[in-house]
């Protein structure tokens, strides 16, 4: 009776036992498995981090070197010395203030397209001066007449454009044709004082906006230019 | 040559004149802010032109650079200051 | 006052021009000695630069380009530019601010050495009268509030 008592109690202490050793080995794997995944998630970050902080170094100095160039040609403009000494003295204080500003001159600008921006921009220039003579003409011939037939009114239209840089174009557009006047741009509705019925028909049938989103690729040449940076970033992955 | 330039800048001193009355007797504090800021344009073309009669336009462009980024800046501040303060409704 | 201005335009227009003020300021300091500027004017017109930063971006924005502490800094050192270039004219036996006695040292003729005396004290003055200008601003614009303060606070 005793040696049966006695053998029960050793199987229960050994199937504890046992047990106890199942469920170590279980939280081990667990433990196990959970660094594992651990180290692979950090990892992934790392990457991650590597790869954006390499993308934006990249744009850092391609920014500083962009700023710098054209401050330096900026700087022989004003200058008109050609020495040496005169032109080490440019490149040190270009160099400093593009190290200093270079995040400004640049921003929310998009990859790639800075030339193409360039040339359209130039020649946006004659057409603008065109209308800037003709509305000229007209505004001088309402306030050189004896009634002065003018109309002052303020127009709000709803803008295509999506980048700060292109909506100030437009707007000093707008202000430096005469007649019309940019009073506010707000959640991207202009806000525009028209002196007579003719200039407002002229704002309103948007000639100018449209060719300001050609020149910046906006509204239509929009998703072509984001497969080309997708393009970009892709070939820089594979390699 | 110098006599034409000379006369457009007697033009000029008479349009600057007319924007000093709108500064002075503007009825309220904007008239008075845009007359400044157009006498502020006028006065850069007054330089420009001396420069070109006194033959030394090289020194007159920096001068009249100068006044221009000024103006442009106190332009700014003023508007900024008009808006804080609520004098006028914006 | 010194909230960063919602305007699309005149921040837009900030940013582009700034970084041709400070260029155009620098070019005024190192050609002041033939045409019109010189120290002066060149550190007004880079205080003027700051100040349009600090209008359209916001006190904080432009904090972290320039503090008030960096400015103090500045401003101390374009003294000592200043006055170190005057003390040392002054060991090499001539007056204060002889510069032409700067051409034991510069190894050039006293003519040029005279016009690089007058170019490292144009730029020391410059650093002292835009740091000095930018404070003044900052303190006024703050209304006398400790700004260092409000900036940790916010």
């Amino acid at each position: 009776m005793e040696v049966t008592l006695l053998l029960e109690a050793t199987e229960n202490a050994f199937r504890i036992l046992q047990r106890a050793r199942e469920h170590a080995v279980g939280v081990l794997d667990t433990a196990v498995e959970f660094t594992a995944e651990e180290t692979r998630y950090c990892d992934e970050k790392r990457c991650r981090a590597l790869f954006t902080g390499a993308q934006r170094k990249k744009t850092q100095i391609h920014n500083f070197v962009g700023t710098s160039i054209i401050l330096f040609a900026f700087w022989m403009l004003l200058s008109g010395k050609f020495d040496a000494f005169h032109l080490g003295l440019g490149a040190i204080c270009c160099t400093l203030v593009a190290y200093l500003f270079h995040d400004l001159l640049f921003a929310n600008v998009r990859v790639g397209d800075m030339r193409i921006v360039t040339a359209r921009f130039i020649a946006y220039i004659p057409w603008l001066i065109e209308q800037i003579v003709l509305a000229n003409i007209h505004v001088a011939s309402l306030v050189l007449r004896p009634k002065m037939p003018i109309d002052p009114q303020i127009i709000e239209f709803k803008t295509k454009l999506e980048t700060d840089i292109s909506c100030v174009t437009l707007a000093n557009s707008i202000t430096l044709t005469p007649g019309t006047i940019t009073i506010d741009i707000k959640d991207g509705v202009y806000y525009v004082h028209a002196l007579s019925q003719k200039v407002a028909d002229d704002l309103n049938a948007g000639e100018m906006e449209d060719r300001v989103a050609h020149i910046f690729m906006e509204a239509d040449h929009l998703y072509v230019q984001d497969v080309l940076d997708a393009a970009r970033i892709y070939q820089t992955l594979r390699v | 040559m110098t006599q034409f330039f000379l006369f457009v800048g007697v033009g000029m001193c008479a349009l600057v004149l007319l924007c000093l009355y709108r500064a002075t007797y503007g009825p309220t504090v904007l008239n008075r802010a845009a007359g400044i800021s157009a006498i502020g344009t006028k006065t850069l073309i007054i330089l420009l032109l001396m420069g070109v009669i006194y033959d030394r336009i090289d020194m007159f462009i920096d001068i009249s650079m100068v006044y221009a980024l000024l103006n442009f800046i106190g332009c700014v501040v003023l508007a900024k200051y008009l808006e804080t303060t609520g004098e006028v409704s914006c | 006052m010194t909230r960063a201005s919602d305007d699309v335009i005149i921040k837009a227009l900030a940013r582009l021009l700034m970084p041709f003020i400070v260029a155009y300021a620098l070019y005024v300091v190192m050609h002041g000695h033939h045409s019109p500027g010189g120290g002066f004017q060149g550190g007004v017109i880079l205080a003027a630069g700051f100040v349009l930063l600090v209008v359209t971006h916001g006190l904080e924005q432009t904090r972290k380009r320039m503090s008030e502490k960096l400015a103090g800094v500045i401003s101390s050192i374009g003294v000592f530019i200043y006055g170190g270039i005057g003390a040392l004219c002054l060991i090499l036996g001539g007056n204060y601010l002889d510069y032409g006695k700067l051409s034991k040292i510069l190894l050039v003729t006293p003519a040029e050495a005279r016009s690089l005396g007058i170019l490292g004290v144009e730029i020391g003055v410059a650093l002292a009268v835009m740091a000095v200008m930018y404070i003044i601003f900052f303190a006024i614009f703050t209304a006398g509030e400790s700004p260092e303060d409000d900036g940790r606070a916010e």
